[in-house]
């Protein structure tokens, strides 16, 4: 789980910076060599489990690599068969259509959600924040077997209800119309406790004083939600939007486990088309190829929000 | 009137968020009291014809599932232990110690927070292949333990604690070692649990990575049990249910026990 981080502070104790520059003029790096030791587990283990790995993907990424062949230096190639394999690419814009599922859902629940647990007092508040959260610990295999006998096709509990309101049984796992939409309600489900705190958070960080100031002049909850609250918050939308987009691009157990990128590969989301290389395919250049492309494009994408997100608030604060 | 409109409204709207986030789990758990024919049969049924506990009395004297709930349950006691260590340590010396290359190593650790696990997951494979890792406990907790994520957090909450703490302990001639234990590691005690719980969380919710290290069955993690489960097995609805039930109790008492820590470091500042 890559979700809970951040401490209440964002910008350094005053003290601090004070402190360890009169130190540096005494003694410049005094503390090098303690600090070495301190840090040398953290960076081995990095070093050798993710930088090395991501170096050596780049360099793979050039050869027809395999475990059990020699490799040959092929340039580009590998780049260019996957901007150019429809399959890849369908894979891609299955991801999108899929992100668009469910990151607008997920806004919305988690920008009603803050609203609602802001104008509720303490216990009900806490309930609310205590239980949207409960979905985002557990797995995604638990979340993949609970729903797939919520849609079962004959005794499932959806195509009940739904044949209370006179619709018939429908296979929502085994067409491909349906399937998509199908493994977006998990992935909503497992998302939104973090969206709907993060975007709490949000709500709460807005002075108090704004909305007083808004009233005394007769504003109303709608013109306070269009100058006051909307604007003020769009960082936070920003950032959900695009840790949205990333995380949906890069969903990959639920779709392993539901359906196996079926039927028709309708739920072949990309991470799962890659996963599925990696695991038959005997050369390695193509699915690194196409796992640093993506890498690129949402990394690059991911820090830049991160870098402006944290800048304003630096501001802000 | 509006205003009691309005009230009506908001508690309903409370009711539809409480229950679209428990009726999934809520339906797991009646479902793990039902017979293996109940859990999806016509006509529908809601509850079972009878509360067969047998069930969870069953799943628990299966040895594969009790085993692979214990050695999961010991590797994530190990592996957040391990990344309390390895990050904290980090993280202190990130935000209070004076080094040379400091920015550089900074930047690099930054960095691994935004590689997504998809890009190195073939070559790392290849480094615990390497390293002859594979089908042992080091490989589910050694790799995973560094988190630049985890790191950011901590040295967050550091840069937080009052200079003025550590100075008097400085000048008493304290080391910056038993600074770090006696100072900073009692101060933030919050945000320790906050990284040793979600590690644990992460670890004890891992499928793909055990999935391509582990094939030997003494070290099945207790997603693979449950994955491997459900396609194997089935049939046997109502008993994965309760198999399901039992392997999400830890983790539902886990965070309920440390909610208040875990709700509070969720803050837009480190989140990625």
């Amino acid at each position: 789980m890559t979700t809970t981080a951040g401490a209440a502070t964002s910008v350094a104790a005053p003290g601090t910076r004070e402190v360890s520059g009169a130190r540096s003029r005494r003694r410049r790096h005094g503390d090098t060599k303690v600090a070495f030791v301190m840090l040398a587990p953290l960076v081995v283990l990095l070093a050798i489990f993710v930088i090395w790995p991501l170096l050596h993907a780049v360099y793979i990424s050039f050869f027809t690599w395999s475990f059990y062949a020699s490799s040959e230096f092929v340039g580009l190639d590998n780049y260019v068969n996957v901007l150019t394999d429809q399959a890849f690419l369908a894979s891609v814009l299955r991801g999108l259509g899929f992100a668009a599922m469910v990151v607008p859902a997920q806004l919305v629940i988690a920008f009603a959600f803050a609203n609602l647990v802001k104008s509720f007092s303490g216990r009900m508040a806490g309930l609310l924040k205590v239980t949207i959260y409960v979905p985002a610990v557990i797995s995604e295999v638990i979340a993949s077997i609970i729903f797939t006998i919520i849609y079962a096709y004959r005794g499932g509990i959806l195509n009940w209800a739904l044949s209370l309101v006179g619709r018939d049984d429908t296979a929502w796992l085994g067409e491909t119309g349906t399937a998509l939409p199908a493994i977006a309600v998990p992935a909503i489900w497992i998302g939104m406790g973090i969206a709907s705190l993060i975007m709490l958070a949000g709500l709460l960080d807005i002075p108090e004083a704004y909305y007083e100031v808004a009233s005394l002049d007769g504003a109303g909850w709608w013109a306070k939600m269009v100058h006051i609250t909307l604007p003020l918050m769009k960082n936070i939308f920003l950032y959900l939007l695009v840790t949205g987009f990333a995380g949906s691009l890069q969903f990959l157990v639920v779709p392993l486990v539901m359906t196996n990128g079926g039927p028709l590969e309708s739920t072949t989301l990309p991470n799962l088309f890659i996963f599925r290389h990696f695991t038959n395919d005997l050369y390695a250049g193509y699915p690194i190829a196409a796992a640093l492309l993506l890498f690129l494009v949402l990394g690059s994408v991911s820090a830049v929000i991160f870098r402006l997100v944290r800048s304003e608030k630096a501001v802000d604060g | 009137m509006t205003r009691l409109l309005v009230t009506i409204g908001k508690v309903f709207l409370a009711g539809l968020f409480l229950l679209s986030a428990l009726f999934p789990l809520a339906w797991m758990l009646i479902a793990g009291f039902k017979s293996k024919t109940e859990v999806v049969q016509t006509p529908f049924q809601f509850f079972p014809e009878v509360w067969r506990w047998e069930n969870y009395t069953q799943i628990l004297e299966d040895p594969a599932f009790l085993r692979s709930i214990g050695v999961t349950f010991v590797g994530a006691l190990l592996f957040a232990a391990l990344s309390l260590v390895v990050n904290s340590l980090g993280a202190y010396a990130f935000a209070r110690l004076d080094f040379a290359f400091k920015r550089t190593l900074w930047v690099v650790v930054i960095t691994t927070m935004f590689i997504p696990g998809i890009a190195i997951m073939l070559t790392s494979f290849i480094v615990v292949t390497q390293l002859h890792m594979l089908d042992t406990m080091a490989v589910l907790v050694v790799p995973g333990a560094a988190s630049g994520l985890q790191v950011f957090f901590l040295r967050q909450y550091y840069l937080g604690v009052p200079v003025a703490l550590e100075e008097a302990a400085l000048i008493d001639g304290a080391g910056r070692w038993r600074i770090f234990l006696h100072i900073f590691t009692p101060i933030s005690k919050g945000a320790l649990v906050v990284v040793g719980v979600t590690s644990f969380l992460a670890f004890w919710n891992a499928y793909v990575w055990p999935v391509l290290t582990i094939t030997d069955a003494n070290l099945f993690q207790i997603q693979q049990y449950l994955a491997t489960f459900r396609s194997d097995r089935s049939s046997e609805l109502g008993l994965l249910m309760a198999g399901s039930t039992l392997a999400a109790l830890p983790v539902i008492l886990l965070f309920l026990a440390f909610q208040k820590q875990i709700i509070g470091g969720i803050r837009i500042s480190g989140m990625k």
